[in-house]
């Protein structure tokens, strides 16, 4: 093993001995490297037979990449490498997807299933959310507000409640999914019960739809691949005992982020007596969109594990980082004035590493921390940090620096800003993944040119993407654009492409100011056009094939155009009546993301922020999980996006149109718990499911700051803003931050 | 180069054997490329030549391109003259028999209607009548708890029929089988009854149409017309010399028969491929077949290896060993082999495409050092159209010659078959099926030569207009866009608006009849795209021919309800039901080029090679069966202890068995290499750990360490 040094809390879960191990570790602490180094040293030992494999289980597609990476750096020296090695990295979903695989059957899959995608997903609970409240139109009348106007109500009717009962439609299905009930299991359930929960079954007949549509295309969702992971390892205890022989370590990374089924499968994956290593962070559990992972199953699996362990040690931040970050774990555990969610943040506080450590904490700079009280404007803030910004860039041009917003539309109005004063900003993570975006783009570029050949305006992006190997000479590249606009220009496309006797356009071009060597390449431009329109004539999976080996070189954009092909013909099985502008229409949604690939790492592409020294790198927290900077921005941190359980603070789940504040989203899947309750104490009852939200909404928030500080190595930035309408706040944990800060 | 060779290269037993006595009955077994079908084909040129009538001799194979070597040495001027042998299936046997003997057996068979001819289905109309049938019980939950395809769903029922038909149980058996051995969730299990209901349903229909589906003809020939002795006696009269090859290919219905025939042929020879049995999902019973051995008066085993080299077989039995459980292995007798095995450089070859690469590298390095082309093949264990395609182009691009074992289109995908659709939809304005600009445009570079995509386009913006579906006259745009499109185009359009504006006037045609006259009154004449056009004239033809069929199967039962033949047949296409299968007979066959296929299908092609590149061993293609939730060929077959249900690891050791064979019957048809591609992630991005992989790797290490 080499490089690799480890410090006395890493020894300590080096010395594993077998059984369970609960690792507490807090932001900066090594985690994957230690459990890296922990699955080489099992291999290295030589104790798992040939049919065995230390299984690894991640939460994204980056991780999994960084695993093998590290894994193999440790391995470097075995000798004689076998053709596959003896692990195997998985993120949950790629796990049950490899359990599910195993025998589909059993779980009424047929060899060939379909995973669909989040797009997909979201189109057809759109059209089953459509679809009930078309035939409901006022089932839900008893929960609008009754001060609306009836003018007012129709429009409700009309504008708002598709996006809420859609919403409603996931989460009730994730959960229902979560829980292990199907349709049919619920429909009995409800059926039976002496009271009607009409939110219940409102969920339930969009569940149902939601399948019915699945099944009729051969797809299953991600949550499905979960469920029916676990129910394939529930019903064949054959198979079980294969996986378990098969996987005799269990080594789990952000363990934090699992859900109860989950947890569920890798606990019968482990077996009674199996050897099961999870880390985590649950101060790190923040989520971007619904989920029914939570924190409290790792803490519950710490407090009984064989052995637990803590990796307290970061070299990450200066020491006054860390000692902001972990007051504010000791202000939310003793003086948060909610009592229920002072359990949001829990110990070990993070510590220096220890003197002589390979990675020692960054030299301390406590003016470097600005907690800024000001009351600012949406506007104003976006001002004020962007006017810090551009400072700091000047005197800082090799370090790194990111922005943080709690949400999308923030983080986008900070790049707009930063880029009216041309400021290089690096958006990607608030996009998707970078490398598939650039190569669905290229290729959807052309394919939208060929579904509309005669538009001399798409003929010039062509053009563009034709010569972006050029993007970097910029004197060259703007000749490129010069050529594009003048290709723009172009009245007659036919003229260019295939003139008639005396109608050559380029002919006509000669004429005008453009350069020879432009003028070739329009003529090769013009050659290989006429290659790329032959190719409307194949299937489409044979045509991004076609385009993809003429645009690119680099072996990862052919994997992903191959891919794409495999991924858009299925898409034109599942809609033959499709044609080129609809199948660009779906390349393009890849381009933006929203889309996720199972498998390919190039996905969550992962970011690194040294790439960006200079330049400003905008994200949401979420997106920055795991990432650090010289210096972080946190905007937005006032009682809005950060409530803390208050009566006065404002919850984004909770709609103005809504009567008594009621979430109904929280009420809906409360009403599907209970009806599965045995205790009638635990019955249905109105509005104690949007407080249990609030409170649960409050905790995340606590977290979600947490792991925006605990970004920072250097400096850190948090400002606050007033809201649209001036009422708004500083969230209380900041002005608690502040005082503490103050008073230091 | 076929395994089979001249007489002049004959070993002495072969030759031996080839003559036997025109009264031998004769159980031939022995491994791939030991030269049993050379033996076969001998056999049925010596008994031509010792004067026994070609129409006395019936040669029956499991699968006709397993029939191949016997009709290039039938053909050859050389072969003696004197009758045409007869060569079929068990399939073709049953289906000649019905259509001979259908009076005697309509009305016995329960038909509804016995003295009206019957209306044979091929696998596309069948599950045209089954979706017809099945798609009204899935709204009201037939088959809820499962995920698959609509077109899978009804293949799979129909699977069930034909299952049921091969091995010899009633068809009503099948959700009893099914059911027992189901060993997941019990709530599961209720959707076999449903898979029953529906293919009884089918069978009732059928009856009651007069329509025979392959089961159907199975069925009807071996309960009703076998056992009759006017047929009986008919077979037994005619045949008097059978040869049989790749009996272990064959399902069981087939060996009951030749059980009972046997006593009665005058000669037989009856050959029996080793450790092989790769049809399995269609039924192949390699065990029954075996039981055949008995009753031959002869039994006689091969050796000799005339195809893979001792390194090579060496490689394959070490694969072997290491599929075997640890304790059991032994690699000792591989200790000093040098396996002439290469395989794709691990740390280079992340992405499949770099693995594809690797591999076209080789073959040209190949070609260069001088092994021919045909000499090569491209192995895996599925045939993805992306990858055919790639792979395809990569090799098109260094001149290297290269086929597939079919075509990378289907026949809806052809575009002359997409223009040809169109335009019946234009002609036809009374089926309401509008087509999009973008589909008309299409349709007109296809079918107006050298017309270019931007002025096609042009063209449909100003005489379509796409609510009526209708029209207009070139003559009647104005005078500048007549310029763009140039009046030479101009003019073929207006000749094409002529002919459709003339048809909309007449009582329509049948829609075969329709595509025959647009394509012989308009785009076949110079000008046209499919003017010369070989390619599009044979799209044609099977699309003509693929209608046809059509309605012959449903035309009557169509007009019976009012929908117009045609729109259905379109409607069908939309769905994929039909004209969803590729057909074969328009690709050239080429002699000398490199052969991508699934392993499969080299395997029923049945020759030798000097190199094979295995594609992605690292897939579970190579050794697992199709999983589906509504059939099961194990559970279905002979064998199957009806009490048991099937489990893990009868499924791990089914898989095992198939891998075992393959193996050998791939490195059996191997003479001097094989080239191993694997990448770190697949095809579809996803990390490949199969079992295939995992024992080359087993067996390169203990080679390794001996």
């Amino acid at each position: 093993m080499t490089d690799f040094i480890p410090r006395p809390a890493q020894q300590a879960v080096l010395e594993y001995p077998g059984g369970t191990m609960g690792i507490s570790a807090v932001p900066g602490s090594g985690k994957t490297w230690t459990l890296s180094a922990l699955a080489a040293q099992i291999i290295l030992e030589g104790t798992l037979t040939e049919n065995q494999e230390i299984l690894i289980v991640t939460l994204t597609n980056s991780a999994v990449d960084h695993f093998s990476t590290r894994i193999e750096g440790f391995l470097r020296d075995q000798e004689k490498r076998p053709l596959l090695p003896y692990y195997r990295v998985r993120t949950l979903h790629g796990l049950a997807h490899d359990i599910v695989r195993e025998r589909p059957e059993l779980v009424g899959l047929d060899s060939n299933f379909q995973i669909i995608d989040e797009r997909e997903a979201n189109a057809i609970r759109d059209e089953v959310a459509n679809t009930w409240l078309r035939a409901n139109p006022h089932v839900l009348d008893e929960y609008l507000d009754p001060e609306l106007a009836e003018g007012r109500r129709d429009w409700v009717r009309r504008d708002q409640l598709p996006n809420l009962v859609k919403g409603i439609a996931l989460s009730f299905i994730r959960t229902a999914k979560d829980m292990q009930l199907t349709p049919d299991i619920l429909q009995r359930q409800l059926e039976g019960l002496p009271l009607p929960l009409p939110l219940a079954e409102m969920g339930l007949w969009m569940y149902k739809e939601y399948q019915r549509s699945l099944a009729y295309r051969g797809s299953v969702d991600f949550d499905d691949l979960i469920r029916l992971a676990l129910g394939a390892l529930n019903s064949d205890e054959e198979l079980l005992a294969r996986l378990q022989e098969m996987w005799p370590f269990i080594l789990e990374d952000e363990a934090q982020d699992s859900s109860h089924l989950q947890e569920q499968i890798l606990r019968l994956l482990a077996g009674s007596s199996g050897n099961w290593v999870r880390v985590g962070d649950p101060n790190q559990a923040i989520y971007e969109s619904f989920t029914t992972a939570d924190p409290k199953y790792l803490r519950e699996f710490m407090t009984k594990a064989d052995h637990p362990r803590e990796l307290p040690n970061s070299g990450r931040s200066t020491e006054s980082v860390i000692e902001l970050a972990n007051y504010l774990i000791d202000w939310t555990r003793g003086e948060h004035p909610v009592l229920e969610v002072r359990d949001a943040l829990d110990i070990p506080h993070i510590e220096p590493t220890p003197e002589g450590d390979p990675q020692p904490n960054p030299p301390d700079a406590a003016e470097a921390i600005h907690l800024v009280e000001s009351k600012f404007s949406p506007e104003g803030e976006l001002q004020a940090v962007a006017d810090s910004v551009e400072r700091w860039l000047e005197g800082h041009p090799d370090e790194t620096v990111a922005v943080l917003a709690p949400r999308n539309t923030r983080g986008f109005a900070l790049n707009d800003e930063l880029r009216k004063r041309k400021i290089e900003t690096v958006d990607g993570l608030l996009r998707s993944s970078s490398s598939t975006r650039f190569t669905a783009g290229a290729l959807g570029n052309i394919l939208q040119y060929l579904a509309d050949p005669g538009s001399a305006r798409k003929l010039a992006t062509v053009y563009q993407v034709w010569r972006r190997d050029d993007r970097a000479e910029s004197e060259i590249w703007e000749q490129v654009k010069a050529t594009a606009k003048i290709l723009k220009g172009c009245q007659y496309v036919e003229d260019f492409l295939h003139p008639g006797p005396e109608r050559d356009w380029l002919d006509n071009l000669r004429e005008q100011e453009i350069s020879l060597d432009e003028l070739d390449q329009l003529e090769e431009f013009r050659l290989v056009l006429s290659r790329w329109l032959k190719t409307i004539e194949l299937p489409i999976d044979q045509m991004i094939l076609t385009l993809s080996q003429e645009l690119f070189t680099k072996p990862n954009d052919l994997a992903i155009s191959h891919k794409l092909a495999v991924l858009l013909r299925r898409v034109r099985n599942l809609h033959p009546e499709w044609q080129l502008p609809e199948l660009t229409g779906e390349l393009a949604v890849i381009a933006k993301n929203e889309r996720r690939f199972l498998g390919f790492s190039e996905d969550d592409s992962g970011f690194d922020p040294d790439k960006h020294k200079g330049k400003v790198v905008i994200a949401t927290v979420h997106k920055a999980k795991g990432l650090e900077w010289d210096r972080v921005y946190l905007m937005s941190v006032n009682n809005y996006d950060f409530p803390s359980g208050m009566e006065y603070d404002s919850y984004i789940p909770e709609k103005w149109f809504i009567r008594d504040s009621l979430n109904l989203e929280a009420e809906t899947l409360a009403q599907l718990e209970a009806a599965f309750s045995k205790d009638a104490y635990e019955w249905y009852a109105e509005g104690r499911p949007t407080y249990d939200a609030r409170m649960e909404y409050a905790r995340e928030r606590l977290r979600l700051l947490y792991v925006g500080i605990t970004r920072a190595k250097k400096e850190l930035v948090i400002t606050w803003n007033t809201g649209r309408k001036g009422n708004l706040q500083p969230a209380i944990p900041l002005v608690a931050l502040q005082s503490f800060w103050n008073n230091r | 180069m076929q395994m089979v060779t001249t007489s002049f290269s004959l070993t002495p037993e072969q030759l031996d054997l080839s003559r036997a006595p025109l009264d031998a009955i004769i159980f031939l077994e022995g491994h791939a490329g030991t030269g049993k079908t050379t033996v076969g084909v001998e056999r049925i040129l010596h008994l031509l030549e010792s004067g026994i009538p070609g129409n006395e001799i019936l040669l029956l194979v499991p699968q006709r391109t397993l029939a191949t070597p016997y009709y290039e040495a039938l053909r050859s001027p050389s072969t003696t003259a004197g009758g045409a042998v007869t060569v079929v299936t068990i399939g073709g046997l049953a289906k000649r028999m019905v259509e001979l003997f259908w009076p005697i057996v309509s009305a016995e068979a329960g038909f509804a209607y016995p003295n009206q001819p019957p209306t044979f289905l091929t696998l596309e109309t069948a599950q045209y009548y089954m979706a017809h049938l099945v798609r009204p019980l899935l709204d009201q939950g037939f088959f809820e708890s499962i995920t698959i395809e609509r077109n899978r769903l009804y293949s799979q029922i129909i699977d069930n029929l034909n299952k049921a038909a091969v091995v010899g149980f009633p068809h009503t058996e099948i959700s009893q089988k099914l059911k027992n051995a189901w060993a997941g969730e019990p709530g599961q299990a209720h959707v076999y009854e449903d898979a029953q209901h529906c293919a009884d349903l089918f069978r009732t229909f059928c009856l009651e149409h007069n329509l025979l589906d392959f089961s159907l003809q199975l069925e009807i020939f071996f309960n009703y017309l076998w056992p009759a002795s006017i047929c009986h006696d008919h077979l037994l009269g005619t045949y008097r010399h059978m040869i049989v090859d790749n009996l272990e290919e064959d399902v069981p219905v087939t060996f009951d028969l030749l059980r009972s025939w046997i006593p009665a042929l005058e000669s037989g020879l009856f050959i029996y491929d080793l450790e092989a049995g790769y049809r399995r999902f269609m039924g192949a019973d390699p065990q029954t077949a075996y039981n055949l051995k008995e009753r031959c008066n002869q039994q006689i085993t091969l050796l000799e290896s005339f195809s893979a080299s001792e390194e090579i077989l060496d490689f394959g039995y070490a694969i072997t060993q290491a599929l075997l459980p640890e304790e059991e292995r032994s690699f000792e007798q591989f200790a000093n082999s040098q396996f002439p095995i290469h395989h794709s450089p691990l740390d280079t070859t992340r992405y499949y495409p770099q693995m594809l690469d690797w591999i076209v590298d080789k073959i040209a390095k190949l070609i260069d050092a001088g092994v021919p082309p045909g000499e090569i093949v491209v192995l895996s264990s599925y045939l993805s159209d992306a990858l055919r395609f790639s792979l395809t182009e990569r090799l098109e691009e260094m001149g290297i010659p290269a086929y597939s074992h079919r075509p990378s289109r289907s026949l809806r995908e052809e575009p002359a078959t997409q223009a040809l659709l169109t335009l019946a939809a234009l002609a036809h304005p009374q089926w309401g099926l509008i087509p999009s600009k973008f589909d008309l445009a299409y349709a007109f570079i296809q079918t107006i030569a050298n017309l270019d995509l931007v002025r096609a386009q042009l063209l449909t913006e100003i005489v379509y207009k796409e609510r009526e579906g209708s029209l207009s006259s070139f003559d009647q745009i104005n005078p500048e866009i007549q310029e763009r499109i140039t009046f030479r185009l101009g003019n073929l359009y207006e000749n094409l608006y002529a002919w459709l504006s003339a048809y909309t006037q007449e009582t329509p045609d049948e829609l075969d009849h329709f595509f025959s006259r647009l394509f012989g009154e308009v785009l076949s004449q110079p000008g046209f795209g499919f003017h010369a056009e070989y390619d599009a004239g044979e799209v044609t033809a099977n699309l003509i021919e693929s209608v046809r069929k059509f309605r012959w199967a449903v035309g009557d039962s169509l007009d019976a309800q009012g929908i117009p033949m045609g729109q259905e047949y379109m409607r069908m296409v939309e769905d994929g039901v039909i004209a969803a299968q590729y057909i074969f007979s328009w690709q050239t066959q080429l002699e000398d080029a490199v052969f991508l296929a699934p392993a499969y299908t080299f395997l029923m092609r049945n020759r030798a090679v000097e190199y094979q590149f295995w594609l992605d061993i690292g897939s579970r293609g190579w050794y697992e069966r199709i999983r589906q939730p509504l059939t099961h060929p194990y559970v279905l077959s002979r064998h199957w202890d009806m009490h048991r249900p099937w489990t893990d690891s009868d499924e791990y050791d089914a898989s095992r068995d198939s891998l075992y064979r393959l193996v050998l019957g791939l490195i059996r048809r191997c003479r001097s290499g094989i080239y191993l591609g694997l990448s770190e992630l697949g095809e579809q991005g996803y990390e490949h750990k199969g079992l295939l992989l995992k024992a080359i790797d087993r067996a390169l290490r203990s080679v390794d360490s001996g």
